[in-house]
């Protein structure tokens, strides 16, 4: 039988505070960490994310709005144009039949040597009569930054060589002709 | 580092990360288990309701 | 991997210990397709076997989030008309939860190795591991939430609703690919649509998310258990406290309690 009096039902309440008291600051700190990095996240997401790169015939439209701000890029690689010295790498990149000349500064990484691999780069464009695969261009893009971006196409190397043609359908309806690699 | 070294620090990671979870799942199990004084497995009801297939 | 053979083990029952050999044992033969029997890639090489951890992560962690909604929302629902307040439910959407935050930080450092050899970057804050990164956050806070100390009914439905508004971004996180432009490329496996995947990758893939799906449940119904003990352990407590308290109370008078 309970013959607890009433005001003691009270007690159980009072304890578990005094028990969770410790706990539940740490507890306070962590969720306030959390909310603090999901709106670094957050910033850091809608700043970049939305616009992650341009590819090269929409980067070539918007020249002039551009001016020399920082962008980023995306186009394939044209495995005959790649040349390096002295830590520059030149090459040219397509993408919807439209061709940039890249300068790029730094070390390429290690899947750049796949020939027709997309590429985003990070930096500007530079005016300076240049000659691309297409003609003649006003601008070169100036990278220091440089990313592989890698398809959903997954082949087994057992089966395929790498391939020095084109990616099938990628530059049929373009109006010149790329070079095969002579290097 | 190299393709290999970066494949066997992935799944390297990946299988320490699982198994000691599990263990620790399982260790923190027992050691409650053990507080509570249920020797035996089947004792208590919390695995009828988990999973009633195991509930003759 | 899961020990669930120990036959000391508190929470294992005999349907379970078969789920625990049965990771096991798929384990092993995972291994072996992911590291030896499948090819390298014609492009990435021998990176592409963290695809095979990768990608079922993920998998896992989504269908885990599902559970965890799901219960959720039959929490809510449930709660009044059940004995046990619907807290089955409960359990069940914080086991999952913890199993595909376990995951979701999986396919996360995964993905991070394997950028750092294709795309030459460990991250990239693009819109797929930006969404990624914060579904790891939100389901962190939502296991913080869990752990803060309340009654449990209102706790339950304080974590339920949360859980119900971090799985908004679920979708978000699969769809971000194709909803903007990212580094990371498309899905590698989605339904309806052909893999541009050969072969032998396609099978190993398969397999490893069967594999890791069933590592994942032999830990989620474990995890449930213990949930389950700690909820045990903790009325246990709280009624030894009351009763101690009482004690003293009538120790003044009789030097006697009732424990009860």
């Amino acid at each position: 039988m309970d013959l607890t009096p009433r005001h003691e039902i009270e007690e159980p309440g009072h304890l578990r505070r005094a028990i969770h008291r410790r706990r539940r600051w740490s507890i306070f700190a962590i969720t306030v960490v959390l909310i603090a990095a999901m709106a670094v996240i957050t910033a850091q997401g809608l700043r970049n994310a939305t616009l992650f790169f341009r590819n090269v015939d929409e980067a070539i439209e918007q020249r002039a709005e551009l001016g020399d701000r920082r962008f980023r890029i995306q186009g394939r690689v044209i495995p005959a144009s790649v040349q390096g010295e002295s830590g520059v790498t030149t090459f040219q990149v397509v993408y919807g039949c439209a061709v940039a000349l890249v300068r790029h500064t730094g070390d390429p990484p290690e899947l750049f040597k796949s020939p027709w691999i997309p590429v985003v780069l990070e930096g500007n464009w530079v005016p300076g009569d240049i000659q691309t695969v297409a003609g003649t261009d006003s601008h070169y893009f100036r990278s220091d930054r440089m990313l592989v971006k890698h398809t959903n196409e997954y082949a087994s190397a057992n089966e395929q060589r790498v391939s020095e043609s084109p990616p099938l359908g990628f530059l049929d309806t373009c109006p010149f002709k790329v070079p095969v690699n002579t290097s | 580092m190299s393709e290999v070294a970066t494949v066997a620090t992935g799944w390297g990671l990946t299988f320490v990360a699982v198994a000691t979870y599990s263990l620790w799942v399982v260790r923190r199990g027992r050691t409650i288990g053990r507080e509570l004084g249920i020797g035996d497995v089947g004792s208590t009801d919390f695995q009828r309701d988990a999973d009633p297939r195991t509930d003759p | 991997m899961p020990g669930g053979t120990n036959s000391t083990e508190m929470t294992a029952t005999p349907a379970t210990r078969v789920l625990g050999i049965s990771a096991v044992a798929a384990t092993a033969p995972m291994i072996l397709l992911g590291l030896a029997i499948s090819p390298a890639d014609v492009v990435q090489g021998e990176a592409v076997r963290m695809l095979y951890l990768h990608v079922p992560s993920i998998w896992v962690a989504y269908g885990s989030f599902v559970l965890t909604s799901f219960s959720s929302l039959l929490f809510l629902a449930r709660s009044k008309r059940r004995p046990d307040g619907g807290r089955h439910y409960d359990r069940l959407a914080g086991s999952a939860a913890e199993i595909g935050v376990l995951f979701t930080a999986i396919t996360l450092i995964t993905g991070m190795l394997w950028g750092k050899v294709t795309w030459g970057t460990y991250w990239q804050w693009d819109a797929r591991l930006t969404t990624t990164v914060l579904l790891f956050v939100t389901y962190l806070g939502y296991l913080a939430l869990r752990r803060l100390p309340a009654d449990p009914m209102v706790r339950g439905r304080r974590a339920a609703v949360m859980a119900l508004i971090s799985f908004i971004n679920v979708p978000i996180v699969h769809y971000s690919v194709d909803w903007w432009r990212t580094l990371h490329q498309k899905a590698s496996l989605s339904v309806g649509r052909r893999p541009e995947i050969t072969g032998e990758m396609y099978w190993t893939l398969l397999y490893s998310v069967l594999t890791v799906t069933i590592i994942a449940a032999w830990l989620t119904v474990h995890r449930y258990r213990v949930i389950r003990l700690e909820e045990l352990r903790d009325e246990e407590n709280l009624e030894m406290l009351i009763s101690s308290r009482r004690n003293e109370k009538t120790a003044d008078g009789t030097g006697h309690g009732d424990t009860t």
